[in-house]
């Protein structure tokens, strides 16, 4: 390996050690505000090595690696995202007795595996960040092993989300079978002269949908999407609904753009399918329900619906139309997270609605927080959800997907129905049950999310100029 | 030597990994599940050693070799989560562990 080799792995080499070097402390002396201090730090001199990378790229270490462009953007979202819910889970953490140190381990490896995603370009690598990922996961989900949901949705999602890496480990044997290579652009070369793909070939893409639509909990792969929302602690779950989604969202996309996925008639209609019942079922099954926690694990399922639409327009506008719509995404659930686990004890998470029922009068900032949040998943003009929205909306259309934006706006419509009662539940009557106090870090996390909200959706233009610039796959 | 063609190969995976999915519906134990969930991972595996010996590469075989210590590791993972889950309901079928529903 070369010296450019090694400063373009440096994200993750920063990733991977600094949970040994925190397990090393842990193990010398136990001290919650030191592993949190050195977990920020960690991720800050992760964040800022990608600036080092720049000159470099694009660079390829054959055969696993491609750092380009769209990847290092990628992996930045995912690296301020995972510094989010870790500045989040602060305040939740605290809070428990016994371990928690080691929270912030497993924490690092799920976004070292999450990163790994973003640079894949070959299905080794593909598969082992994704598992990387999602065994951290497991743990992450059943960390408060004092409550029986928390185990619950860990045993839920380990069964679950093995058995769609078996699909999708499946699918890669039978597309290395038919091409005789796991690498993407070698892929790539070996379609473009074909006619029409192989049956094999298509088997295989088909079993790998099955795996990728179980992680990004599409319809109808989605029945473990709301228990584990539910059953894990809070921070974790705006850590499934973004990052986790988001790098399996990245790998997809590049994987399906090298195979040219949109050509093919059948790949087509099964995507189509799949986005518009994602969009239907989410909407309609979050209506009914009671638990906020659900209601944003339902409300994720149809979010990721409208956002495969854009896997059919095959064009590099619609990449960034999609970067666009998870950036805002990630913000705007992250926050709606953030507020619910800022608001629970250890005895009791502020999951049920009726306990957000007149939060404006006591909690007024907070309550103006998860309204903007709530907003802005439903699309409501100067919220950053609004022009996301829009955006993907318009690559649609130009891409001429006509039934799909048609039940994508019927959606929006049924979506802000369910948004619209938690935010009248919390400005009615309050009643009598306390909250805890918000400490500052939560409350700076908070004011970051509401203002980026706001900003992107009065000004979103010198995000978009920056995606178009940067992020081309 | 007797060859076996490639599509028959694939057919046996197929079938393997087809059994393993009839164990993880049909199975309410845990530990069978998980145990199911083992022989789909391997019959994935057997695709990656199948496909090396058709292309005369490595490449399968390394496949199979992370294959085989992902599955070490999630194996870890869940017998530990195994064990919780029996220390909190006192049962490992899975029928009985349902708190977590739409109300």
């Amino acid at each position: 390996m070369t010296e450019t080799d090694f400063l373009s792995l440096s994200p993750f080499l920063i990733l991977a050690l600094a949970p040994i070097i925190i397990m090393i402390v842990i193990s010398i002396y136990r001290n919650y505000e030191v592993v949190f201090g050195f977990s920020v730090l960690s991720i800050v001199a992760a964040i800022v090595s990608i600036v080092f990378i720049l000159p470099v790229i694009p660079h390829s270490i054959a055969p696993l690696f491609l750092v380009d462009r769209y990847s290092l953007f990628f992996i930045t979202i995912i690296l301020i995202s995972a510094l989010l819910v870790i500045f989040l889970s602060y305040d939740y953490l605290k809070q428990l007795d016994g371990i928690r140190e080691e929270y912030y381990i497993i924490l690092f490896t799920s976004t070292l595996g999450a990163s790994l995603l973003a640079v894949a370009n070959h299905f080794i690598l593909f598969f082992l960040g994704i598992e990387t990922l999602t065994l951290s996961l497991y743990i992450l989900i059943a960390f408060e092993k004092t409550k029986d949901s928390s185990i619950e949705a860990g045993i839920k999602y380990l069964v679950l989300a093995s058995v769609s890496s078996a699909f999708l480990l499946f699918g890669m044997g039978l597309i290395y079978i038919t091409f005789g290579s796991m690498q993407f652009s070698v892929l790539e070369i070996a379609i473009r002269h074909l006619n029409q793909l192989p049956l094999l070939f298509i088997f295989g893409v088909g079993m790998m949908l099955v795996g990728i639509g179980f992680k990004l909990a599409l319809v109808p792969f989605h029945m473990w999407t709301p228990d584990v929302y539910q059953g894990a602690p809070a921070p974790v779950s705006s850590y499934i609904a973004t990052v986790s989604k988001g790098a399996v969202m990245a790998v997809f996309i590049r994987f399906f753009f090298n195979i040219r996925g949109f050509d093919n008639q059948s790949i087509f209609i099964v995507i189509s399918g799949i986005a518009v019942l994602s969009m239907f079922v989410g909407n309609l099954l979050a209506i009914q329900q009671k638990n906020i926690k659900r209601l944003l694990a339902y409300s994720s399922i149809a979010n990721m619906g409208y956002l495969i639409i854009i896997l059919l327009t095959g064009s590099d506008k619609g990449i960034q139309a999609a970067i666009f719509y998870l950036i805002t995404y990630f913000i705007t659930t992250i926050g709606a997270f953030g507020v619910i686990s800022l608001l629970s004890t250890k005895e009791l998470e502020a999951e049920n609605i009726e306990e957000y029922r007149g939060l404006f009068w006591k909690k007024p900032w907070i309550a103006i927080v998860m309204t903007f949040c709530l907003l802005s998943l439903a699309g409501i003009p100067i919220t950053a959800g609004f022009i996301a929205k829009f955006y993907l909306i318009l690559e649609g259309m130009k891409a001429g997907l006509w039934i799909l934006i048609f039940s994508m706006i019927i959606n929006s419509v049924i979506g802000l129905y369910y948004y619209l009662r938690v935010i009248t539940s919390m400005f009615s009557v309050a009643n009598e049950n306390l909250l805890p106090s918000v400490s500052v870090l939560g409350k700076v996390t908070l004011a970051f999310v509401t203002i980026s909200i706001l900003v992107l959706g009065v000004y979103p233009g010198w995000l978009i100029d920056f995606i178009v610039k940067y992020a081309i796959l | 030597m007797l060859s076996v063609p490639v599509e028959t190969q694939i057919l046996f995976a197929g079938i393997l990994f087809f059994l393993g999915m009839i164990g993880l519906l049909v199975r309410r134990n845990l530990v069978f599940m998980l145990m199911s969930i083992e022989i789909m991972f391997n019959s994935a595996g057997l695709v990656f050693i199948i496909a090396a010996r058709h292309w005369n590469q490595p490449d399968g075989q390394v496949m199979f070799i992370f294959i085989l210590s992902v599955t070490a590791v999630e194996v870890a993972i869940g017998l530990a989560l195994i064990l919780q889950v029996y220390h909190h309901f006192k049962t490992l079928d899975v029928d009985a562990i349902h708190k977590l529903k739409d109300e």
